[in-house]
C-alpha cells in the first residue's frame, strides 16, 4: 500500500507540472495585456511601460517561466497583480468558502441523488415510481446551476425573505474561533456564526447540489442495475433472502465501488460548478476568484488557482483509490 | 434488534432531517442586537483592486477612494450644487501663486488628522504624496498628472510651497481630491510599504475597518473628521459583479445604494418600479469615434463626411440610453470640462453619405474586414447599431468581438480604421485634447507608443501648446474653442452619448442634498461628499 501512495505520488508530480505549463502559457497565448486590462483607456505609453516592468512581464518569457516554476516549488505563488495580496495567503481565505460549498453541495447531492438512483434501479419495471424519478434527474441534469440557483434566490430570497441574497457568512471568524480556542469561552457567539454560515450556505448548497444529484442518480443508477445482474444476487434471492437483505447487505456495498469512482468525479464537477455558483450567490471562493483572475489577466492569481484546483482534483482520486480497498477488501495495492 | 438495513435507512433518514433542520434554524438566526442600532450604509458594486488612491483607475476604486481620503481643494459647492469647474479649499486653507505663476503656496488646515492614531496631516504628508507619484514608485499610476511639478518644498509643518516647470492653467483642478490629488499618510505608507493598499490611512470622512476579499469592505465613520462626523456609522461595501443581484438586493432592502456596470433603459424601468431613485451627475463618460485619418480609405475626407452622415447619433442614443438617462453630445470636449464649445456634425443623411462615397471612388461602398470591438461594456451594443447604419450605405464592417484587454492591445496597434472609445478626464479642455489630439499620442507598434490619439491628428499641437501657457481665462478658452473647430473641419471626431454616472438609490433609506438629476458633477464615479449622506429611519 504505502509502495503505491508513493508511486502514485511521484506521478501526480509531473501531472501537476503539466497542469501548471499548460496554464502559464494559456494564460500568455490568450489575447490582452494584464497592464491594459488594469489601466484602460487611461493607460498612458510611459505608465503601460513602468507596469509592464513592476510585474517583470518585461523579461523574456523563458526566464518568467522558470522563474514561475522555481518559485511555485517554494510554494510562493508571487502576488496577485492587482491587489497585491499574496496568491497563497489570497487561495488560503478563499479555500474555505469554496470547501464548505463543495462538501455541503456533495451531502446535498449524495442525499438526493444516491436514494433516487437506487430506487429508480429497483423500481425499473413500475413505471409509476421509476418515470418520475428519472424526470428529477433529467431536470437536474439539464437545469443549467445558473438558472436554478436565481430562481431559487427569486423565491426564497426575495419573495420569502427566508434566505439571504449575497455573500457567505462570517466563515473567517468561525476559522478564528477554532483556531484560538474562543470556541470554547463564547460558544453561544460561535454557534451563531456557524448558523449565519449555514444560512448563507442552504441555497448556493441546494443549487449545486440539486444539479450534481442527477449525475449521481444516473451513475448510481447503472451502477446498481449492473449489480443486481449479478450471480450472487440471484444466489441471495434464491437462498431466500429477504429483498431488503439482498440490496442492503450484498448489492449496496458492491454497488460502492463504482460510486467511489463517482465520487472522485465528482468533485472535478462540483469545483468546476462553484465557479458559476459562487458568482450567482455572489459568494467569495475560488471559482468566482478564478474567473475574475482570468478576466483581468491576473497570471499568479489564475496560475495559483488551478495549480490549487489540479491538486485537490490529484489528491481526491488519489483517496478515492485507496478507499477501493476499504470498501472491496479483494482489491489490493501493490 | 433491528437489521443492518434498516438501521442504515433510520441513520439516512437522520441525515437528511439534520441537514434539513440545519439550513432552517439557521433561517432563524438573526443578526446580533449591536448591529440593528448601527446606521449601517450598505452599497452594491465590484470590488476595488486597491484601496491606495494613487494606484487604481477603476471606476469602483475611484469611487471608494472618496470615502476615505482628501485633497488640498474640492470641488466647489455653489447655489446647492457640486460643480466641477470651480474649486474651493478642502484640506488647505488657502493658497498664493507667484507673480511669474510657477510657485504655489499651500496654507494647510491646522488639526487634520489622519485615521487610526496617525497623528496630524502636516506639509510632509502632502510632499510625500506628491512626490511619490512623480516618482512613480511601483503601482502609482497618475504620475503623469503632477509632470508639471519641479519641486516640492516644506516650509513649515503647515505650509508647502509647489514649484512648477511652467505656468499651469489647471494646477488647483490637480490638487482636487481625485485621483492624484489625494493626500495620504506618510508614516502608514512607509509602515506598510505595498501592503498600504489594504491598510489605507487618509482623512477622510470614513476609515478604513477590515477587508474579506470578494465579499466586502467595512469602513466605519471617523470621529475626529475636520469637516464633522458622518451620520452614518459605517459603510458596508459588497462585492456584486452582476447587475441583476444588485437590483433584487435594492428591492430586497439588501442594499441602498448601488453601481450598476451599465444604466440600460431596463435597469432605469426596474430601478423606478421598486421605488428607488437614480442619482445621475455630469460630466460622466462620452462614447465617441475616432477616425484615423491617414488610413484609406479614410484619408480621403470625404469618405469621413460620409461616415459622419450615415451614423444616426440621435437613433443610437436614444437606443442604448432613452430619454433622459443621456444626452446626445454637442461636442468632442464634454459638457462640463473649461473650454468646452458645442460643434457641429455632419447632420444624418445616407443619401449623401453614398454620393459622398461615390464621388471619392466606393459607389459601392466598401468592407472593412477584422474590425475589433471589445465585448464589454457599452462598446458591442454601439458598434452594432453604427455597423446597421454604415451597411445601409454600403459600408460593410466585419466584426471580431473580442475580451476588453485585447480591444485595447489592438486599437492601439492601428488595426481598427475608426476606434470607438469611451471615458472621463480631470475636467478641462487641456489634459482631454492632449490625449486624444496631439500628434505625441499617436499609438505606433514600431516605437512601441501606446498613446489614444486614434484619429492620428496632428492639426492642434500649436493650440495645446499655447493654452498651457496662456493665464488669462478668456484667451485660454478662445485657444480651445479653435482647437475644437479645427477638429471639426478635418472630421476626425463624432461623438455620440454624453452618459452620466449614474448610481441608484433606495429614497426610503439614504437622503443626499444634492439634486438626483445633475445636481452634482463628480469625477469620483460616486458621491462627492459621501458624509453627506444620510440614514434616514
Amino acid at each position: 500500500m504505502f509502495r503505491y501512495v508513493a508511486r502514485r505520488l511521484l506521478v501526480a508530480v509531473p501531472m501537476l507540472l503539466g497542469a501548471m505549463s499548460i496554464v502559464f502559457f494559456a494564460m500568455r497565448i490568450l489575447p490582452g495585456d494584464p497592464c491594459l486590462a488594469m489601466m484602460g483607456d487611461q493607460a498612458t505609453t510611459e505608465a503601460l511601460a513602468d507596469c509592464t516592468q513592476n510585474l517583470g512581464l518585461h523579461r523574456p518569457l523563458a526566464v518568467q517561466y522558470v522563474d514561475y516554476l522555481w518559485r511555485s516549488v517554494q510554494f510562493d505563488f508571487g502576488k496577485s497583480f492587482r491587489q497585491g495580496y499574496p496568491v497563497s495567503e489570497y487561495i488560503a481565505r478563499m479555500f474555505p468558502h469554496t470547501l464548505v460549498l463543495v462538501l455541503s453541495s456533495a451531502v446535498v447531492a449524495a442525499l438526493v441523488g444516491i436514494p433516487i438512483g437506487i430506487v429508480s434501479a429497483l423500481k425499473r419495471r413500475n413505471p409509476l415510481i421509476d418515470y418520475p424519478l428519472r424526470l428529477i434527474a433529467l431536470l437536474g441534469l439539464s437545469m443549467p446551476v445558473f438558472w436554478l440557483g436565481i430562481l431559487l434566490l427569486i423565491v426564497f430570497s426575495l419573495r420569502l425573505d427566508i434566505f439571504p441574497l449575497i455573500g457567505g457568512g462570517d466563515l473567517d471568524g468561525v476559522i478564528y474561533m477554532l483556531k484560538t480556542g474562543e470556541v470554547f469561552t463564547s460558544p453561544g457567539d460561535f454557534l451563531a456564526m456557524v448558523g449565519d454560515v449555514l444560512h448563507h450556505l442552504a441555497l448556493p448548497a441546494l443549487a449545486l447540489g440539486f444539479t450534481l444529484a442527477a449525475t449521481v442518480s444516473r451513475l448510481s443508477r447503472s451502477a446498481m442495475l449492473e449489480v443486481i445482474s449479478q450471480d450472487y444476487i440471484r444466489t441471495a434471492r434464491a437462498k431466500g433472502q429477504g429483498e431488503r437483505a439482498v440490496i442492503y447487505k450484498h448489492a449496496f456495498r458492491n454497488m460502492m465501488v463504482p460510486l467511489l469512482t463517482i465520487i472522485g468525479l465528482f468533485v472535478a464537477i462540483a469545483l468546476t460548478g462553484t465557479v458559476l455558483t459562487e458568482t450567482v450567490f455572489t459568494r467569495p471562493g475560488l471559482g468566482k476568484m478564478l474567473v475574475d483572475a482570468i478576466g483581468a489577466r491576473d497570471y499568479p492569481l489564475a496560475q495559483g488557482a488551478i495549480t490549487v484546483f489540479t491538486m485537490i482534483i490529484i489528491v481526491v482520486n488519489l483517496v478515492v483509490d485507496m478507499l477501493y480497498a476499504v470498501v472491496d477488501p479483494r482489491i489490493t495495492y501493490r | 434488534m433491528p437489521s443492518p438495513a434498516r438501521s442504515r435507512f433510520a441513520l439516512l433518514s437522520v441525515a437528511v432531517l439534520a441537514v434539513l433542520l440545519t439550513f432552517g434554524l439557521a433561517a432563524l438566526v438573526d443578526p446580533p442586537a449591536a448591529d440593528a442600532q448601527k446606521k449601517i450604509l450598505n452599497i452594491a458594486a465590484k470590488e476595488p483592486e486597491s484601496l491606495d488612491p494613487h494606484s487604481s483607475i477603476l471606476g469602483q476604486s475611484q469611487a471608494i477612494f472618496r470615502f476615505m481620503y482628501r485633497g488640498l481643494t474640492r470641488f466647489a459647492i455653489k447655489d446647492g450644487k457640486v460643480t466641477t469647474a470651480e474649486v474651493e479649499p478642502d484640506l488647505a486653507e488657502s493658497w498664493t501663486l507667484s507673480p511669474d505663476g510657477t510657485v504655489w503656496t499651500f496654507k494647510l488646515k491646522k488639526g487634520v488628522q489622519f485615521h487610526k492614531g496617525f497623528g496630524e496631516m502636516t506639509a510632509e504628508d502632502v510632499k510625500f504624496s506628491f512626490e511619490r507619484q512623480i516618482k512613480r514608485l511601483p503601482g502609482t499610476r497618475f504620475g503623469v498628472n503632477l509632470g508639471v511639478i519641479k519641486a516640492i518644498e516644506v516650509v513649515d509643518p503647515h505650509t508647502v510651497q509647489i514649484a512648477l516647470k511652467a505656468f499651469d492653467p489647471i494646477f488647483l483642478l490637480r490638487m482636487v481630491g481625485y485621483q492624484q490629488g489625494y493626500i495620504i499618510s506618510k508614516k502608514a505608507a512607509d509602515k506598510h510599504g505595498d501592503q498600504f493598499k489594504w491598510n489605507p490611512v487618509g482623512t477622510g470622512p470614513f476609515y478604513f475597518e477590515r477587508h474579506s476579499p470578494r465579499e466586502k469592505i467595512v469602513m466605519r465613520a471617523f470621529d475626529k473628521y475636520h469637516g464633522g462626523r458622518p451620520q452614518i456609522d459605517e459603510v458596508h461595501w459588497y462585492d456584486v459583479p452582476e447587475d441583476a443581484t444588485k437590483l433584487i438586493g435594492l428591492e430586497k432592502g439588501t442594499f441602498d445604494l448601488l453601481y450598476p456596470e451599465a444604466v440600460t433603459a431596463d435597469v432605469a424601468d426596474q430601478v423606478k418600479k421598486m421605488g428607488a431613485v437614480l442619482d445621475r451627475r455630469g460630466p460622466g463618460g462620452q462614447e465617441r469615434f475616432y477616425i484615423n485619418m491617414t488610413k484609406p480609405p479614410f484619408d480621403d475626407i470625404r469618405v469621413r463626411r460620409a461616415f459622419m452622415h450615415a451614423i444616426d447619433r440621435k437613433a443610437i442614443k436614444e437606443t442604448m440610453y432613452p430619454g433622459d438617462l443621456a444626452r446626445v453630445a454637442p461636442s468632442c470636449v464634454p459638457p462640463g470640462y473649461f473650454g468646452h464649445v458645442p460643434m457641429t456634425f455632419p447632420e444624418y443623411s445616407p443619401e449623401k453619405a453614398r454620393k459622398l462615397l461615390a464621388e471619392a471612388g466606393h459607389p459601392n461602398g466598401f468592407t472593412i474586414k477584422n474590425y475589433f470591438i471589445s465585448k464589454s461594456f457599452f462598446y458591442p451594443k454601439v458598434l452594432t447599431l453604427a455597423q446597421e447604419q454604415l451597411k445601409k450605405v454600403g459600408i460593410n464592417v466585419e466584426l471580431q468581438v473580442v475580451e476588453h484587454a485585447t480591444f485595447h492591445e489592438n486599437i492601439r496597434k492601428n488595426l481598427d480604421p475608426f476606434v470607438l472609445y469611451g471615458g472621463t478626464r480631470i475636467t478641462d479642455a487641456d489634459p482631454w485634447l492632449s490625449l486624444f489630439f496631439d500628434s505625441k499620442e499617436i499609438p505606433d507598434p514600431a516605437t512601441g507608443n501606446k498613446g489614444t490619439n486614434f484619429a492620428h491628428y496632428r492639426a492642434i499641437d500649436d493650440l495645446l501648446v499655447a493654452g498651457r501657457v496662456e493665464r488669462d481665462v478668456k484667451k485660454r478658452a478662445a485657444i480651445y474653442a479653435e482647437a475644437q473647430k479645427r477638429i471639426e473641419r478635418d472630421l476626425v471626431c463624432l461623438p455620440i452619448s454624453d452618459v452620466p454616472g449614474t448610481w441608484a438609490r433606495n429614497p426610503k433609506r439614504v437622503s443626499t442634498p444634492f439634486d438626483p438629476n445633475y445636481g452634482e458633477f463628480a469625477l469620483h464615479y460616486s458621491y462627492n461628499y459621501p458624509e453627506m449622506l444620510k440614514i434616514i429611519h
